[in-house]
């Protein structure tokens, strides 16, 4: 016990020092994960807006694999995109293995099917009134689009907000594709498993307390957006 | 004359089950029309493809002479203010809800705002502009969609059950300012309602529609049966009617209640279509002294207060009716 509060207290007087070493980690991990939720929210809430509306072939099959893909194991992912972007890949030209683009690439790509499922279920759980008012009123089909979105938004933020949850807290495609290198990719997950492995308990739970700060963040922003208002 | 609506062979479907089938609907310019029928009738379904929101599967719609297509679908559209029967209102406020279909059009904030606001006195809610819009009660939330449909001075406004549920207040303020509406700048007025007495209240011309067909005459004597005597007879199982002229085609046949004549005695002289009965109901309504007589079928007769018949009527009395021929209806 004493060993836990000992670690704790260091861990402690890390952040409150500013350690320079502790703030790129979180810096890292909280620029890469921003990019990836927002380039899945880009793809993601018009793909998820456009499945709920539109009646085509295919969709219940479709959004059977999207309920899947919101597990997709984070070692896959990783594992994909390393065959993608290894020297020898498709994407190789690109020089983004163990760099902070390729680990948002990856993440982007784990966070997509939760945006694109959560707007869905967010847009098909709208009053069906709201699709003949909005034409009523005369809006043409972007102004709908809009409109809808704008009914849908704290739904819509709530998706945005799970996304990035999931991808701040992963470590498997951080790993792999970053390859935890120090001041470059490491990221708070990647360390905290380094850090651990090497003893440096002090370094771990300091992140890990920052780890769960961002968590209780996006859970508030979370409860924040949900809460009834005009 | 002016046509607002024609409407030619329109079917719509949902599903796979036909909710509607119009084979011809005129209506003019600057009328109020009341389309009457009960629940399921298509009467929704009919105003939304009259307001364009929904497409048929097949036919013409003609707004103001103009083929209604894809590509001016918009700007019809833009014509017409839509009040649903539960109107839906945005999650904003009542004034930004009001001037939701000024934005769309591109009118500016600082006009849209006033002309909202006009719309807003004209419905009685003046001072309920900065007010959640979720959080009105019923009658408010309607009187708010139809300012907001108001304020875009459409040229025809299509009212789906206006008075449902309603408290009194707002019922007469909706057909004050719908009616108003229609006299000040002429805009023809649709109202899809299950009641004859709104109906006849509100509008001057009065389609009845049953089960997604507008029938001809009124429903109150909807008979179902099948023709014989080589298109002469309109046979319903319980009795048979002598028709005016041999048709070729008929399912059904209303007949007129005002053209129902009843007396206490057989007729001297007797036509094939007085039938013998009883009375089984008397009641007040619109007016009118209404009548239910047993005769093989359950006829409805419209009786004026100063009728010689009505103090001397009974439940149970014997009495004989006779239909009129023109107030027989065939489809």
């Amino acid at each position: 016990m004493q060993f836990f509060v000992d670690s704790l207290l260091s861990a402690l007087a890390l952040i409150s020092s500013f350690d320079p070493e502790v703030y790129l980690v979180v810096w890292t991990s909280l620029k890469v994960s921003a990019i990836a939720t927002a380039i899945a929210a880009v793809v993601g809430v018009p793909l998820g807006v456009l499945f709920a509306v539109k009646r085509f072939p295919g969709k219940r099959a479709l959004v059977l694999i999207l309920n899947t893909s919101m597990a997709l194991p984070t070692v896959v992912v990783g594992l994909f995109f390393y065959a993608l972007l290894s020297r020898r890949g498709p994407l190789g030209h690109l020089g983004w293995l163990f760099t902070p683009q390729g680990i948002a690439a990856g993440l982007s790509v784990l966070a997509l099917p939760i945006m694109v499922n959560l707007t869905l279920a967010a847009i098909q759980g709208l009053d069906a009134r709201l699709a003949i008012t909005c034409r009523s009123l005369g809006a043409s089909v972007a102004q709908q689009i809009v409109l809808i979105l704008r009914e849908a938004r704290f739904a819509v933020t709530a998706a945005v907000v799970v996304a990035f949850g999931r991808v701040v807290s992963e470590v498997g495609i951080a790993m792999m594709l970053g390859g935890n290198i120090k001041g470059f990719t490491r990221t708070m997950t990647t360390a905290i498993a380094l850090e651990t492995s090497k003893g440096e308990f002090e370094l771990a739970l300091a992140l890990g307390i920052f780890l769960l700060a961002v968590a209780f963040l996006v859970n508030a922003m979370l409860f924040l957006v949900q809460r009834p208002r005009v | 004359m002016t046509l607002a609506y024609s409407l030619t062979d329109i079917s719509f479907y949902h599903g796979p089950r036909k909710s509607l089938e119009v084979a011809r609907l005129e209506l003019r310019a600057g009328e109020v029309v009341a389309l009457v029928g009960p629940n399921g009738a298509g009467k929704t379904t009919l105003l939304h493809l009259m307001a364009f929101v929904e497409s048929p599967a097949s036919g013409a719609i003609q707004f103001f002479g103009a083929r209604v297509m894809r590509h001016n679908m918009l700007t019809c559209r833009r014509r017409v203010g839509l009040l649903l029967q539960n109107p839906y209102l945005f999650h904003t406020t009542v004034l930004s809800n009001v001037m939701l279909g000024l934005k769309i059009r591109g009118i500016s904030k600082h006009a849209g705002r006033s002309m909202a606001l006009e719309a807003l006195e004209r419905v009685g809610l003046a001072g309920f502009e900065h007010r959640p819009a979720k959080l009105l009660s019923g009658g408010e939330s309607q009187r708010v969609a139809l300012a907001r449909a108001i304020v875009l001075n459409p040229d025809v406004l299509l009212l789906d059950e206006p008075a449902n549920h309603l408290d009194r207040q707002s019922v007469v303020r909706t057909r004050e300012v719908v009616l108003d509406l229609n006299r000040s700048r002429g805009t023809t007025v649709v109202l899809a309602t299950h009641n004859l007495a709104e109906a006849k209240t509100m509008a001057g011309t009065i389609a009845h529609l049953l089960q997604g067909q507008i029938i001809p005459g009124s429903p109150e004597n909807l008979l179902s049966g099948r023709l014989s005597d080589s298109g002469s007879l309109f046979d319903t199982g319980r009795i048979a009617i002598r028709l005016p002229a041999r048709v070729s085609d008929a399912k059904h046949l209303t007949v007129d209640p005002g053209k129902i004549a009843l007396s206490r005695h057989r007729p001297a002289s007797e036509s094939p279509n007085t039938f013998h009965g009883r009375v089984v109901s008397l009641a007040a309504e619109n007016g009118l002294a209404t009548v239910s007589v047993e005769a093989g079928e359950r006829f409805q007769i419209n009786l004026p207060w100063t009728s010689d018949m009505l103090p001397d009527l009974r439940l149970g009395q014997e009495v004989w009716i006779t239909l009129s021929h023109d107030g027989i209806n065939l489809f």
